[in-house]
C-alpha cells in the first residue's frame, strides 16, 4: 500500500537547542563592567583630585559633570547595548564573524548622532558655563555612550591583555589630562577627560579593526526588525535606572540634593559613601567572574551540549545537577567573600572614610550601603545565570522590581530621616536578589523539563 | 453535509491521489457497488507529495475530505488549553499499559488487562474533547513529562533522549490531529479503513465516538511494510552521526521504537474493527498474530472484471513478445533494482528481450534515479524502458511476461489482470502470490502453474524463469491457459462484490 510518504527526517529545529549555547553571557559582563568601571573612575578622580586642584569648587563641578556623564550615558545606551550584545552572539553563532565589525561602526555612528543630537538642547541649559564647557561636555557623552558599545565587542573577543592595554592607556592619558588641566579649572579638567575617553574609545577600535575581519566598512544590519530584541531593551534602560534611581532621588530632593551647575545636581550626603561603598565589591566581582563567566558558564554549555549530542536522560540529569551546584557554589562564594569584606568594613571603616575625607558621620550610610552594593552582586550573579538559560522574561521581571523597590523604599526610607539614608537602597537590593534566587532555584528545580517541554514544535 | 453517507472509506496515502493497485480495489468497489454512497477522507503526509485527483469519481461518491499529517502542529494554535487533571493522564497511562501488555502477551499479576482496554477506549473516544487529553496537554503538561521521563528510563535509557523525546513527539502531534479530524469528519452509518496506521486509529477514533461500526480491509500487513521502511530509512544513522554522547543503542531503540508505535496503531485498530478483512490466509494469521481477535476475521480475495480484459486477450499475436513488464510503482518494497539486475541477465540469454517499468516514479525521486543510474551502469539502458503510468489494457498484449519482484505484497491486482489478459507471471515468493500462480486449494492447483514462483532478491532464479517461459514455447502457452482459467474460476469480481455488498449491508443494519 502507498505509505503515507511521512517525513521523519525534520524532527525538530536544531537552532533552537544550539542558540542556548550561545556566547550569551556576554551580557553579564555589559551589565556590570561600564558600570563598576564608572564607579572606580569617579573614586579614582575623587581621591587624586583633591591633590591637584586647588580649587575644590572647580573640582566638585567637574566630578558631577562625570558622574552625571556616567549616569546619563549608561541609562541612555543600557537598552543599546543589550539589543547589540544579542545582536553580535547571534552573529558569532552563525560565523557571521565579519558582519560584527561593520555592523558596530554602523552602531557608534547611529549612538552618536542620536547622542549628540540629545546632547545639545541639554548642553544648552549651562547658563552659567563657557561655550567651550558645554562643547566638552557634549562630546563627552558622545565618546563615553560610544565607548560602552565598542566594549561590548572587546569584550566579546577574549583578548584579555589587549583589553587591559585600552583601559591602561585610556585612563593613563585620562590622568595625565586631568593633570595638565586642572589649572584651568572644570573646563580642563573635563579636557583632560575627554581625551582620555576618547585615547579608550580609538585604541579599541584600533584593536578590533586590526583582530577581527570585516566585510564592509558600515552595515546597519542590526537595525532590521528581527535583529531588534526589544524585551532586553527594556531590560537594559530598568536595569540601569534601578542602580541610578536611588541616587537620582537623592539629588533632587530639596533636603538632601542641591544644584551644582546647570541642570546637574548632586548629594553631599549620599554620593561619597555609596561610592566608596562600590569600592568593596571588587572581591566580590572577582569571584562573580570566575564562579559565573567561569565554571558556571562551563557547566552551562556541557548541559546544553549533551542535551544536543543525545545523552541519556540520567546523563542530563546529572550534568544539570552540576550547573546546579556551579550556580549555588558562585552564590555561597559570593555570600562569603562580600560577607569578610563587610567585616574588614566593620573594622577598617572610619580609616576608609577618613582617607576619603569624609566625615565619620557617615558611617552608618556607609555600613548599609556595603551592604547594599554586597547584595547587588548577588542580584548581578543571578541576573546573569537568568541570561544565560536565556530566561528573559524572568530578568525583566527583577530589574522591573528593583527599579520599583529601590524607588519606592528610597522615597520613603529618605522621609524617615537622615539615619535611613541609604536603608531604601539596600532592602531593594536585599529584596531584589531573595525574589532571584527563589526564582532560580525553581527554574533549576524543573530545568531538564523545561528545556525540554518548553521547546516549540517547528512544522517542516 | 446533514445526511449521513453509508459508507466513510479511510484512505492513507492511497486513492484517489495516488495511483496503484490498492487505488484501483478501492475505484473498482466504489464503482461495482453504484447502490452504496461513499465519502472519502484521505489521509496524508505532507501536501507537497500529492497532486491532484488522479480518478474520475464515481457519481456514488457525494464528500471528499482531505488531511494532512503535516498540519499536526499548525493546528495546535487553535487547541484547547492544557487543562486536564492528575485523573486524565492515569487514564492515558492505562492505555499505554494496556498496549505494553497486549504487545508482550502477558501482564503483571493483578492487573486486569480488560479493564485497561476498557479505560483506553474511553481515553481515545475522550481525546481532543473538553474532558479529555488535548495536544497542549501533551506538550506542556507537568505530568506528561513525569510519563515521558519514566518511559524513557524503563526502556534504554542509555539511548539518546532528545531524540526519544522528540520521536515521541513527533508520534503523538499526529494522533490528537486524528482526533480533532474525528471531531469534524462528516457523518457516515458505517466507517471502512484500507489499512490499520494512522487511518485505522482514525477509524478507531470514530468507531468510539459515533458508535458506527468500522470495517478494515488489509491490503498488505501495514505493520510489516512500516518496519520494512523504518528498516531502510538511513535517517536514523543521520540522527546519530556526530554526536558523542549518544549510546550505539540509540538507533536500535528509535527504530523498536516507531515499530512498537504503529504496532499499536493496528492494534488500537484491531480492536475497534469488524470484520477484519484480508486478501488471502498467509495475512488473515499475520492479523491474528498481531492481535487481531479470530472471530472477526475473515478473507475476502481480489476480484477483477474478465469482460474488462477481454479486449487485451484478443489483441495478443501469435508470437509471444520478448518483452518482460514490471508493473508497480518505482518504490523500493517493489525491488526495481534487482528488476534491473535480473534483466541483464534475461538479456545475456535472449538478446532481443527487452525489459519495461510500468509505473509512476514520483514518489521516491531519489530511488527512480538510483534505478535509471543502475541500468545505465549495466549497459543496458537501451533495452530497459521506464514507461511511466500506463493503461493495463493497452500495455498487458504487449508483455511476453509479467515479473513482480516485490520484497512484499498482499494480493497483487498486477497478476491478475495479467492473467486475464494472458499473461504469465514470474513473482516473488512473497504475499499471496504463490497462491495466485501455482493455486491455493486442491481443486485450484489442478488447474496448474500459470508462471513461476521464485525467492525475492534472486536476480539468478528470476532470470531462469524468465528465460525459460520467454524460450519454451509450450510451456508459455500451459502457463497461459492456467492463468485465464484460474482468473475466470477464483478471482471473480462479481464474488468480490458481492461480499462486501453483504458486509456493508450487515454494517448498515446496525
Amino acid at each position: 500500500m502507498a505509505g503515507v510518504g511521512f517525513s521523519l527526517k525534520k524532527l525538530r529545529d536544531d537552532d533552537s537547542y544550539a542558540g542556548l549555547i550561545r556566547l550569551y553571557g556576554a551580557a553579564g559582563i555589559i551589565s556590570s563592567g561600564p558600570w563598576l568601571l564608572s564607579i572606580l573612575t569617579l573614586l579614582f578622580i575623587g581621591l587624586i583630585g583633591r591633590q591637584l586642584v586647588p580649587n575644590t569648587e572647580a573640582l566638585q563641578r567637574f566630578q558631577v559633570s562625570v558622574t552625571w556623564l556616567f549616569a546619563a550615558s549608561l541609562l541612555w545606551t543600557g537598552p543599546l547595548q543589550l539589543m547589540f550584545t544579542r545582536f553580535i552572539a547571534d552573529r558569532d553563532y552563525l560565523g557571521e564573524h565579519d558582519e560584527t565589525l561593520p555592523n558596530l561602526f554602523g552602531a557608534l555612528a547611529v549612538v552618536g548622532a542620536a547622542t549628540f543630537a540629545l546632547a545639545l538642547p541639554f548642553v544648552l541649559q549651562f547658563d552659567d558655563s563657557s561655550w567651550m564647557f558645554k562643547w566638552l561636555l557634549a562630546s563627552a557623552f558622545v565618546v563615553l555612550s560610544q565607548t560602552w558599545m565598542a566594549i561590548i565587542v572587546l569584550t566579546g573577543l577574549r583578548a584579555h591583555m589587549h583589553v587591559f592595554g585600552c583601559f591602561a592607556l585610556g585612563y593613563g592619558v585620562t590622568f595625565l589630562g586631568c593633570m595638565a588641566g586642572a589649572r584651568f579649572g572644570e573646563t580642563g579638567l573635563l579636557a583632560g577627560f575627554l581625551a582620555g575617553q576618547s585615547a579608550l574609545l580609538f585604541s579599541a577600535l584600533a584593536v578590533l579593526a586590526k583582530k577581527m575581519p570585516a566585510k564592509s566598512a558600515v552595515a546597519f544590519r542590526f537595525l532590521e526588525r528581527r535583529s531588534l530584541f526589544v524585551e532586553l531593551g527594556v531590560v537594559g534602560l530598568l536595569y540601569n535606572l534601578g542602580v541610578w534611581i536611588d541616587k537620582l532621588i537623592f539629588w533632587w530632593s530639596p533636603g538632601t540634593g542641591h544644584r551644582v551647575l546647570g541642570p546637574l545636581y548632586a548629594s553631599e550626603v549620599y554620593d561619597l559613601p555609596i561610592f566608596l561603598a562600590y569600592l568593596t565589591i571588587v572581591p566580590g566581582m572577582a569571584v562573580f567572574l570566575v564562579r559565573v563567566e567561569t565554571d558556571f558558564a562551563e557547566a552551562h554549555h556541557a548541559f546544553y551540549a549533551a542535551v544536543r549530542n543525545g545523552a541519556p536522560l540520567l546523563r542530563l540529569e546529572t550534568l544539570c545537577g552540576e550547573m546546579t551546584d556551579s550556580a549555588r557554589r558562585a552564590v555561597i562564594d559570593i555570600v562569603k567573600v562580600q560577607g569578610i569584606t563587610l567585616a574588614v568594613c566593620a573594622t577598617l571603616g572610619p580609616w576608609m572614610l577618613s582617607v576619603a575625607g569624609i566625615s565619620e558621620l557617615h558611617l552608618p550610610l556607609f555600613y548599609i550601603d556595603a551592604a547594599g552594593v554586597a547584595l547587588q552582586v548577588i542580584m548581578l550573579a543571578v541576573t546573569s545565570m537568568f541570561f544565560y538559560l536565556d530566561r528573559r522574561r524572568a530578568v525583566s521581571w527583577l530589574t522591573f522590581m528593583l527599579f520599583v523597590t529601590n524607588a519606592l523604599l528610597t522615597w520613603v526610607t529618605q522621609r524617615m530621616g537622615p539615619e535611613f539614608y541609604g536603608y531604601g537602597f539596600a532592602i531593594a537590593m536585599a529584596l531584589t536578589s531573595l525574589a532571584g534566587l527563589v526564582a532560580l532555584s525553581r527554574t533549576f528545580q524543573h530545568l531538564v523539563r523545561d528545556t525540554f517541554m518548553r521547546q516549540p514544535v517547528v512544522s517542516s | 453535509m446533514s445526511k449521513p453517507t453509508d459508507i466513510a472509506l479511510l484512505l492513507e496515502g492511497t486513492y484517489p491521489y495516488v495511483r496503484g493497485g490498492v487505488s484501483s480495489w478501492v475505484h473498482q468497489i466504489i464503482t461495482g457497488l453504484p447502490s452504496v454512497t461513499f465519502s472519502l477522507i484521505f489521509v496524508g503526509g505532507r501536501r507537497t507529495d500529492y497532486g491532484e485527483i488522479r480518478y474520475e469519481l464515481p457519481k456514488n461518491v457525494v464528500h471528499v475530505e482531505t488531511h494532512y499529517l503535516e498540519d499536526a502542529w499548525k493546528q495546535s494554535k487553535g487547541a484547547l488549553p492544557s487543562r486536564a487533571g492528575a485523573n486524565q493522564f492515569a487514564h492515558s497511562e492505562d492505555l499505554h499499559n494496556f498496549l505494553k501488555y497486549s504487545a508482550a502477551g502477558k501482564c503483571p499479576d493483578g492487573v486486569d488487562i480488560a479493564q485497561l482496554g476498557w479505560t483506553a477506549d474511553k481515553v481515545l473516544s475522550m481525546l481532543e474533547r473538553p474532558d479529555g487529553l488535548c495536544i497542549n496537554d501533551y506538550l506542556s503538561h507537568p505530568i506528561a513529562w513525569e510519563h515521558i521521563r519514566k518511559a524513557h528510563l524503563e526502556g534504554d535509557d542509555q539511548a539518546s533522549f532528545v531524540d526519544y523525546f522528540w520521536s515521541l513527539r513527533l508520534m503523538h502531534g499526529p494522533l490528537f490531529q486524528l482526533a480533532r479530524i474525528a471531531n469534524t469528519a462528516a457523518p457516515a452509518r458505517a466507517f471502512h479503513t484500507i489499512s490499520t496506521g494512522y487511518a485505522g486509529f482514525l477509524g478507531a477514533l470514530l468507531q468510539r465516538r459515533r458508535q458506527r461500526p468500522l470495517i478494515l480491509t488489509e491490503h498488505g500487513i501495514y505493520t510489516k511494510e512500516r518496519r520494512i521502511d523504518l528498516n531502510q530509512a538511513d535517517w536514523f544513522e543521520q540522527l546519530h552521526a556526530g554526536r558523542e554522547d549518544a549510546s550505539l543503542g540509540t538507533t536500535h531503540a528509535l527504530r523498536e521504537l516507531w515499530i512498537r508505535f504503529f504496532e499499536s496503531l493496528g492494534r488500537l485498530t484491531y480492536r475497534a474493527a469488524d470484520p477484519i478483512i484480508s486478501l488471502y490466509e498467509g495475512n488473515r494469521s499475520r492479523q491474528l498474530q498481531d492481535g487481531a481477535e479470530n472471530v472477526r476475521t475473515r478473507v475476502i480475495v481480489n476480484g477483477i472484471d474478465p469482460k474488462r480484459f477481454a479486449p487485451a486477450f484478443s489483441q495478443r499475436g501469435g508470437e509471444v513478445p520478448r518483452v518482460v513488464g514490471l508493473i508497480g510503482r518505482v518504490v523500493p518494497i517493489k525491488d526495481v533494482k534487482t528488476f534491473i539486475r535480473t534483466m541483464r541477465q534475461v538479456i545475456l540469454e535472449v538478446p532481443d528481450a527487452q525489459g519495461w517499468i510500468i509505473g509512476g516514479s514520483d514518489e521516491d525521486p531519489a530511488y527512480a534515479q538510483e534505478c535509471e543510474a543502475l541500468a545505465r551502469s549495466l549497459g543496458i539502458s537501451e533495452k530497459l524502458r521506464f514507461l511511466g503510468h500506463q493503461n493495463v489494457i493497452e500495455i498487458l498484449p504487449k508483455l511476453g511476461v509479467l515479473m513482480l519482484t516485490s520484497i512484499s505484497e498482499a494480493q497483487p491486482l498486477a497478476i491478475l489482470e495479467a492473467f486475464a489478459a494472458g499473461v504469465p507471471c514470474v513473482a516473488t515468493d512473497v504475499g499471496a502470490c504463490r497462491e495466485q500462480i501455482e493455486g491455493g486449494t486442491p481443486e485450484d492447483r489442478a488447474l496448474g502453474h500459470a508462471g513461476r514462483v521464485v525467492p525475492f532478491a534472486d536476480a539468478d532464479a528470476l532470470a531462469r524463469a524468465a528465460v525459460e517461459l520467454l524460450s519454451d514455447s509450450t510451456t508459455w502457452h500451459a502457463c497461459q491457459t492456467a492463468a485465464r482459467q484460474r482468473v475466470a474460476k477464483h478471482y471473480s469480481q462479481e464474488a468480490m462484490l458481492d461480499a462486501y455488498l453483504k458486509v456493508y449491508q450487515s454494517a448498515l443494519e446496525v
